[in-house]
């Protein structure tokens, strides 16, 4: 009877442990769009056959690809992928644009009034002194829609130019909070 | 081991037929037989789990579709209730006795647990990698397995776990994940506790293909030399020593047929890379072949599924020699004739070989 017992109650601690761990991840997510700073990132044209795979519009960024000579000398690996810190200033047009990059570590000087440093991975291979640009995925790469929706939405964005609202959270992650064609909201996510 | 129980009856009603035994011995010795053998293969079992996998299925496919008919929150929470509701019920099913339903219902919680990773990243537009979910689904799964002592849930955390190795050397160039073998190691451990010889088998066929992968990124011909050479010496190990390694792997004496399989992968490798190269290309094919008949002579008596491996190996690498190193037409004529020489002669060896093989089965009334 006991062993009968220890058996379910393992198998309810087990799945509210896998619960328990899905539910920090949501709770983690919903607290950077609730609290995290807003920002306005530009969405470059992407080649359009990567544009649409499956549900989910493939997006790039004006600030997915940095020039060499901003990023701060820092302490960085021969190859592979790096931690990059990438400091954003809010222009004129609305939208938000880099202006110094730190690889590794944040930069050491606190982010002035309108400017916020959103963290991100190099992808290029080679070691930086040989590129001119470096590119950076920040894990706001995709927008996923309800099946069927991609086609109209992947056909405007090769005619004008579209914005995505993010918010970043305390340690520079950011979370797409929207999808904006000029001022206007096409999707806002919910908190959960 | 439905083979051996059916063979069996066989065998022992012609014995009492023929008077060797009575009826009373003969149906002690069949009941003995039946009680021992294995699980018998089920068919209530298999279709209970081939269930299950098409229920897992749907829910990963509703994940991906966005239903929005279905609020997300909605679709969060009914994926935790499956989650918890599954695995207790499979508990309640496997204390009534249902085993095989009681794995499916696992199965689907695992499911379940995989659809609530992707529904969140699709909440949250995390591009992120995709491979690093699919290790978070592993490792839940490989706990839930570990937790409920479960032979299916050990092989699905391994499938994952695979699929996580070929999404990541797709993804990236260049780059096998090396501490897929940690993995691999570690669901090995956990496939002990589980009892679970299906997973084993599944791990050492996912080596090869590791080693298959880590050839296309690296270096084709000096991959599969090493994966032809280990699995010889692997080879030879298993034969020379069969129960100590049997102890060790405890995987039915098949770990030959692993061994054959991966040697026939590491040369397919390197005929490939010399495609052009005529001498070196003729080598390879001779050592494909001399490797297939030396595992015949010393382990083809033991194992049926070590002689199916040997027979398709050799006849793949016919079709291949016949089909690559044809060059100028006088060429390919010489080859027809020197290949029909060489079958016949080697076709000839195998009759002999399988009349060797045969010899006992043959009064059994069955050769393979």
């Amino acid at each position: 009877m006991i062993r009968k017992h220890r058996l379910l109650i393992i198998a309810a601690v087990l799945a509210l442990v896998q619960i328990g761990f899905l539910a920090v991840m949501i709770a983690g997510r919903a607290s950077i769009l609730r609290n995290g700073h807003e920002v306005l990132l530009k969405v470059e044209p992407v080649d359009p056959r990567d544009l649409l795979r499956g549900d989910y519009v493939r997006l790039g960024y004006e600030i997915s690809a940095i020039p060499a000579e901003m990023v701060a000398k820092a302490k960085r690996k021969e190859r592979g992928a790096d931690t990059i810190f990438v400091r954003l200033k809010k222009e004129p047009d609305g939208f938000w644009r880099a202006v110094s990059a730190s690889l590794g570590t944040p930069s050491p000087t606190p982010p002035a009034e309108g400017e916020v440093e959103i963290r991100g991975t190099t992808t290029s291979s080679r070691s930086l002194q040989e590129n001119t640009v470096i590119r950076i995925e920040y894990g706001i790469e995709r927008f996923y829609l309800p099946e069927g929706e991609g086609k109209p939405i992947e056909r405007d964005m090769r005619m004008r130019s579209f914005g995505i609202l993010a918010a970043i959270g305390k340690d520079g992650t950011p979370q797409i909070k929207a999808l904006m064609d000029g001022n206007e909201m096409l999707f806002q996510e919910p908190l959960y | 081991m439905p083979n051996y129980m059916s063979q069996l009856k066989g065998d022992v009603s012609r014995w009492v037929e023929n008077g060797l035994i009575d009826q009373p011995t003969g149906e002690a010795l069949v009941a003995d037989a039946e009680a021992r053998s294995p699980r018998s293969f089920n068919f209530g079992s298999v279709l209970a789990i081939m269930a299950a996998l098409l229920l897992c299925a749907a829910i990963l496919l509703l994940v991906a579709a966005n239903w929005e008919a279905i609020p997300r929150l909605v679709r969060v929470a009914g994926l935790f209730a499956m989650i918890l509701g599954f695995h207790v019920g499979g508990v309640w099913l496997k204390q009534s006795g249902s085993d095989a339903l009681a794995e499916g219902c696992w199965l689907i919680a695992a499911a379940a647990f995989g659809g609530s990773i992707a529904l969140i990243g699709q909440m949250y537009h995390l591009s992120g990698d995709p491979s690093s979910a699919l290790l978070t689904w592993c490792a839940g799964t490989a706990l839930a397995a570990i937790s409920l002592r479960s032979s299916p849930l050990t092989v699905a955390a391994i499938s994952i776990a695979i699929a996580w190795m070929v999404t990541r050397s797709l993804d990236d160039w260049g780059a096998v994940p090396h501490s897929y073998l940690v993995l691999a190691a570690m669901l090995w451990l956990v496939s002990y506790w589980t009892q679970s010889r299906p997973a084993r088998h599944l791990i050492l066929l996912s080596l090869i293909l590791y080693m298959c992968l880590n050839a296309v990124h690296v270096d084709v011909a000096a991959l599969g030399v090493s994966l032809a050479i280990g699995a010889s010496l692997l080879f030879l190990l298993s034969v020379r020593a069969p129960e100590a390694v049997e102890r060790i792997a405890q995987i039915g004496g098949r770990l030959p047929v692993h061994c054959l399989f991966g040697f026939l992968a590491g040369l397919a490798l390197l005929q490939i890379e010399l495609v052009d190269e005529g001498g070196r290309l003729a080598l390879a094919a001779i050592a494909t072949f001399g490797g297939i008949t030396a595992a015949l002579i010393l382990a083809g008596r033991e194992s049926r599924m070590l002689r199916w491996v040997a027979y398709a190996g050799f006849g793949l690498e016919l079709a291949f020699v016949y089909a690559e190193t044809i060059g100028t037409m006088l060429g390919t004529a010489g080859l027809f004739l020197a290949s029909g020489i060489v079958l016949g002669i080697i076709a000839l060896f195998i009759i002999r070989m399988e009349r060797r093989l045969g010899t006992t089965a043959i009064r059994g009334g069955q050769g393979a």
